[in-house]
């Protein structure tokens, strides 16, 4: 109990304690409580799902019917895994990438409240402590978004925030609804609403599912409602890109889990039109998703459309329903976190030494930075789902589950969209390893200097490049747990 | 003892102009000590109360004045006296910088008597008398800067107000008429064997007073002289405007429609559907109003106008937990608002600016005023762990409960006020606090928080504001007692 207390609060705290102390005296002091903070927030969020596994406590009681609650259960050890790494990853990675910001601290102050915020969501045990931190999460990366000031910066975290508050509100009207029809909110596998099915309400109920899936698909870049991500990702600091487009989103991702197979259940809503609905927004997403990133020049917002399009990939698998699918989202939203923060980490290496955003500005870069370009291509191939890297075997599981379940139409025509997209995500990444390694004959090869990124830099991706590929190559354990938590919760 | 109550603020408030005060510090211990034993007082009277009734004068039939306390009248006189105590210590920083001081606290402090006098009073005829008497004391105060405009817009409200108030008095007449008596009985008052087959011209008539009253509450299309009032100094704004004034509209609703008509006679009708759209109507229209709007000021009040239909549509559920959300809303509303309107009294006290554009980056040169901005905005929006997310959660069960199909609609008009709110309250937190790169702080040299007599209402409000939002049940239920009969 007071590990997971601790591992909300801890980060939280420190955050707040950077945000109103004034400026230190050298950055080197900064960056020792910024890099304790992190390690101890990692090791407390790890002991709590180790040490606190199965457990769940109230924490106190907002009125009677609204219980603040945590619990620990398999879906929060996944989204914890992800999120400790990408933190700690992304957090060295900063040490070295804010040297060409300002205001450091603040920076850092956000980001360990975000760390603390995101351990709360991944340890949240009913839709009221989860919508509470979900809403904190908004309030609390907005900074990050804004973080360098600039007038495009600040338009976009306000579209990030009015776009996110839009889907929480959306969300709230479906808790509002759930609350009125369970005496109780609290996550269970399989659902609470097993009494409502059936009853009159039942038609209010899959509108405020279908309200939930909208609201809190906002987060996860669903359509229509996606707009924000390609704006908001792109002008934080990479590192924040990072966090943001590989963590945060998956918020939405395991708030999408929770309501639908902790609150609704499957059974509920399978073969409703509020599935229906759902997989035509899903493919939509996928596709255009995929289009969108092919057309941009930008390095960074080439990713976001990325994010967007992978995300529905995961909330594709999800809106099936069956076990197969499910385990492939699940294992996508490992797979693309790690892939994505090592893709963000490269394209904030490439900024921070060359300057340059734009792909096609950056011919023969991998003559000049081959090790982040190396790390680049691996996980790209991962991302397309080329075997052996993670991506692969999780859209596998994907298009089998599809094509195994009895949804007319959407079965097959799932799997044709996700292997088009995957074409277009070949399309979108791999033009920068080919432009960066093959520069040409006339390439201007008497300039070239090596200028590799320092080891803060480049051990960072270097791991998450590593992880990314071990999940390709040994996904039998992994899957195996995965399958039997999607058989647990469907 | 009731009598006594709303005469000390009359008393108190002429003896400051009369008496031949040495200074100005020893006037402002004698107003402030005033207001604060009426306030002692009163909440000695509400947990002592006996619930009889106190006969003043009787004029005929069954027309008297007579006071008694019951619980909304609780609920109102409770907020009104903890929050007057707190308005006056800021106003007597704030006007430092006004001319006419002791004519301004005058008419202040009457308010107050006033005020109480509509909360307590245990008849329609009474809290009609002290109805009209609220608007005739707190003209002056709408006009005491006596420019063109605070004129203009004096002159706005007492033609809203007498006109909202003649409405209200058909509704009255028809009670007279029709009713066992006036006095206040939760479930109404109405005489169904007198009304015969003319229920529909009661209803009528019961629109009629709603929106009579409703003038004061701010319900669309009667809004647009409480934005222009906002031309009072902000004291006035602050209390009157988010919460004496506007919040007597808001109560004298729930007293006609609770106490008079009584839900039974109007629930599942075409006048609740009525007055229900109307509300939810204003919700929505306040809301896009104030994101428009770029007067600080202004733009709060714009929200009140919102947040008072919040209560509005409460009441218009007419069932106990309808009453409960709306008395919830009113409480939590009223600290709010007023944390938020000290904020940009604060704002205009230490710099005067006005315009949501001016303030770039004030956050840190002025973070104790800025943060307790922020925090009563993320309440305003209803971020779960704050007052209002509470309120708006109540609100939306006690819609959902009560099952009719537009009360659902109610939901989505909150919902969608709710986004607005964040909208209009977090670019000005965005701003102060992220004004971008390019800003030149040189423009701010000099600004900073305001001394403590400014800072110690604000602090506490925002104490509120969190305690309620963290631990508010044994408030919720006292205010269930209170509607099913307390």
């Amino acid at each position: 109990m007071y590990l997971i207390l601790l591992s909300i609060f801890i980060p939280i705290l420190m955050g707040l304690y950077l945000l109103v102390r004034k400026e230190y005296a050298s950055r080197g002091r900064l960056l020792a409580t910024t890099c304790a903070g992190l390690v101890l927030t990692g090791a407390l969020a790890v002991a709590s799902f180790t040490a606190a596994y199965g457990s769940s406590f109230t924490l106190f009681y907002l009125t009677k019917s609204l219980p603040i609650a945590f619990a620990v259960d398999e879906m929060s050890v996944l989204f914890s895994c992800l999120t400790v790494i990408v933190l700690l990853c992304a957090g060295l990675f900063s040490f070295e990438y804010m040297k060409h910001e300002t205001k450091e601290k603040r920076y850092y102050g956000f980001y360990l409240i975000v760390f603390g915020v995101l351990n709360a969501l991944c340890f949240a045990g009913n839709l009221v402590t989860f919508y509470l931190f979900f809403e904190m999460l908004t309030l609390t990366s907005m900074p990050l978004v804004l973080h360098n000031g600039s007038h495009e910066a600040i338009m976009a975290s306000l579209k990030y925030l009015f776009f996110s508050m839009c889907g929480a509100y959306m969300a709230l009207f479906g808790v509002f609804v759930v609350s009125h029809n369970s005496a109780v909110l609290t996550f269970s596998t399989g659902g609470i609403l097993h009494a409502a099915a059936g009853s009159p309400s039942a038609g209010l109920l899959l509108a405020a599912a279908f309200a939930m899936l909208v609201g809190f698909g906002v987060k996860a870049g669903m359509f229509p409602l996606h707009a924000w991500l390609p704006t908001a990702h792109p002008v934080a600091p990479a590192p924040a890109s990072a966090v943001l487009s590989a963590v945060i989103v998956k918020a939405g991702i395991l708030a999408v889990v929770r309501t639908v197979y902790y609150i609704f259940g499957a059974d509920f809503l399978r073969g409703t039109w509020v599935q229906t609905a759902w997989l035509i927004l899903t493919l939509i997403t996928v596709f255009m998703g995929s289009m969108l990133a092919y057309r941009e020049p930008v390095l960074k917002k080439r990713l976001a459309y990325s994010t967007v399009s992978q995300l529905s990939y995961i909330l594709f698998g999800l809106a099936v329903m069956g076990a197969e699918a499910v385990t492939g989202s699940l294992l996508h939203v490992l797979a693309h976190g790690l892939i994505k923060t090592a893709l963000f980490l490269c394209a904030g290496a490439i900024i921070f030494t060359t300057g340059r955003t734009r792909v096609d500005e950056l011919r023969g870069i991998g003559k000049e930075m081959p090790f982040t370009m190396w790390c680049y291509t691996i996980v790209s191939l991962g991302l397309i789902g080329i075997p052996p890297t993670g991506g692969f075997v999780s859209k596998w599981h994907l298009a089998i589950g599809s094509l195994q379940s009895a949804i007319p139409v959407f079965r097959w025509l799932g799997p044709v969209i996700l292997l088009v997209s995957a074409l277009l995500t070949a399309g979108y990444l791999l033009p920068l390893t080919i432009q960066g390694f093959l520069p040409g004959a006339d390439y201007d090869y008497e300039h070239l200097k090596k200028r590799e990124p320092s080891p803060l830099m480049t051990i960072p991706i270097a791991v998450l490049t590593i992880l990314s590929v071990l999940i390709g190559l040994f996904p039998a354990q992994l899957t195996d747990w995965l399958t039997r938590l999607a058989a647990r919760i469907l | 003892m009731i009598l006594l109550v709303i005469l000390i603020p009359f008393i108190a408030a002429a003896l400051s102009v009369w008496l031949p005060f040495r200074n100005r510090k020893s006037w402002e211990i004698f107003l402030e000590s005033a207001v604060t034993l009426n306030s002692i007082l009163v909440w000695y009277l509400l947990l002592h109360h006996s619930g009889n009734t106190f006969l003043l004068a009787h004029f005929t039939g069954n027309l008297s004045v007579s006071f008694r306390v019951d619980g909304p009248g609780m609920v109102f006189s409770g907020l009104v006296s903890a929050l007057w105590p707190l308005a006056t210590l800021y106003a007597f920083e704030y006007m430092t910088k006004e001319e006419h001081e002791k004519i301004f606290f005058l008419f202040y402090t009457m308010t107050y008597g006033v005020t109480l006098g509509i909360a307590l009073a245990a008849n329609l005829l009474t809290m009609y008398f002290f109805y009209e008497l609220l608007t005739l004391v707190t003209v002056p105060l709408v006009m005491h800067t006596l420019t063109r405009e605070a004129i203009l817009a004096s002159r706005k409200y007492l033609y809203y107000s007498l006109g909202g108030a003649a409405f209200a008095f058909i509704g009255l007449i028809m009670i007279i008429v029709y009713g066992r008596s006036t006095d206040f009985v939760l479930g109404g008052v109405l005489d169904l064997a007198k009304i015969g087959d003319r229920t529909n011209v009661l209803r009528f008539i019961y629109v009629l007073a709603f929106m009579g009253f409703g003038v004061k509450a701010a319900v669309c299309p009667f809004n647009s002289w409480l934005p222009q009032a906002g031309v009072a100094p902000t004291p006035v704004t602050a209390l009157l405007h988010a919460v004496a004034v506007v919040k007597s509209g808001a109560f004298a609703i729930i007293r006609l429609t609770y106490y008079s008509f009584g839900t039974d006679f109007l629930r599942g009708t075409w006048a609740q559907t009525f007055v229900m759209l109307v509300t939810m109507f204003t919700i929505v229209y306040g809301c896009s109003r104030a994101v428009k709007e770029t007067h600080l000021k202004r733009r709060l009040a714009y929200s009140t106008i919102s947040n008072l239909s919040y209560i509005l549509f409460g009441a218009t559920l007419m069932t106990p937990l309808g009453m409960t959300a709306a008395l919830l809303h009113l409480v939590f509303h009223a600290v709010m608002k007023i944390a938020s309107f000290f904020c940009a009294g604060a704002i205009i006290h230490q710099t005067d600016r006005y315009y949501v554009h001016e303030l770039d980056g004030m956050g840190y040169k002025m973070p104790c005023v800025f943060g307790v901005f922020t925090v009563s905005a993320l309440a305003l929006m209803g971020v779960p762990g704050l007052a209002g997310f509470i309120s708006k959660w109540n609100l939306a069960s006690a819609a959902l409960e009560s099952g009719s199909t537009v009360a659902c609609f109610g939901i989505v008009c909150l919902l969608i006020s709710a986004l607005l709110t964040a909208i209009y309250m977090l670019t000005v937190v965005v701003r102060a606090f992220f004004p971008g790169r390019d800003f030149d702080y040189g423009t701010l040299s000099g600004v900073k928080d305001p001394n403590w007599m400014m800072l110690v209402p604000l602090f506490i409000f925002a104490f509120f504001i969190v305690l309620f939002g963290l631990y508010s049940q044994p408030l919720a239920d006292f205010l269930y007692a209170v509607a099913i009969g307390l």
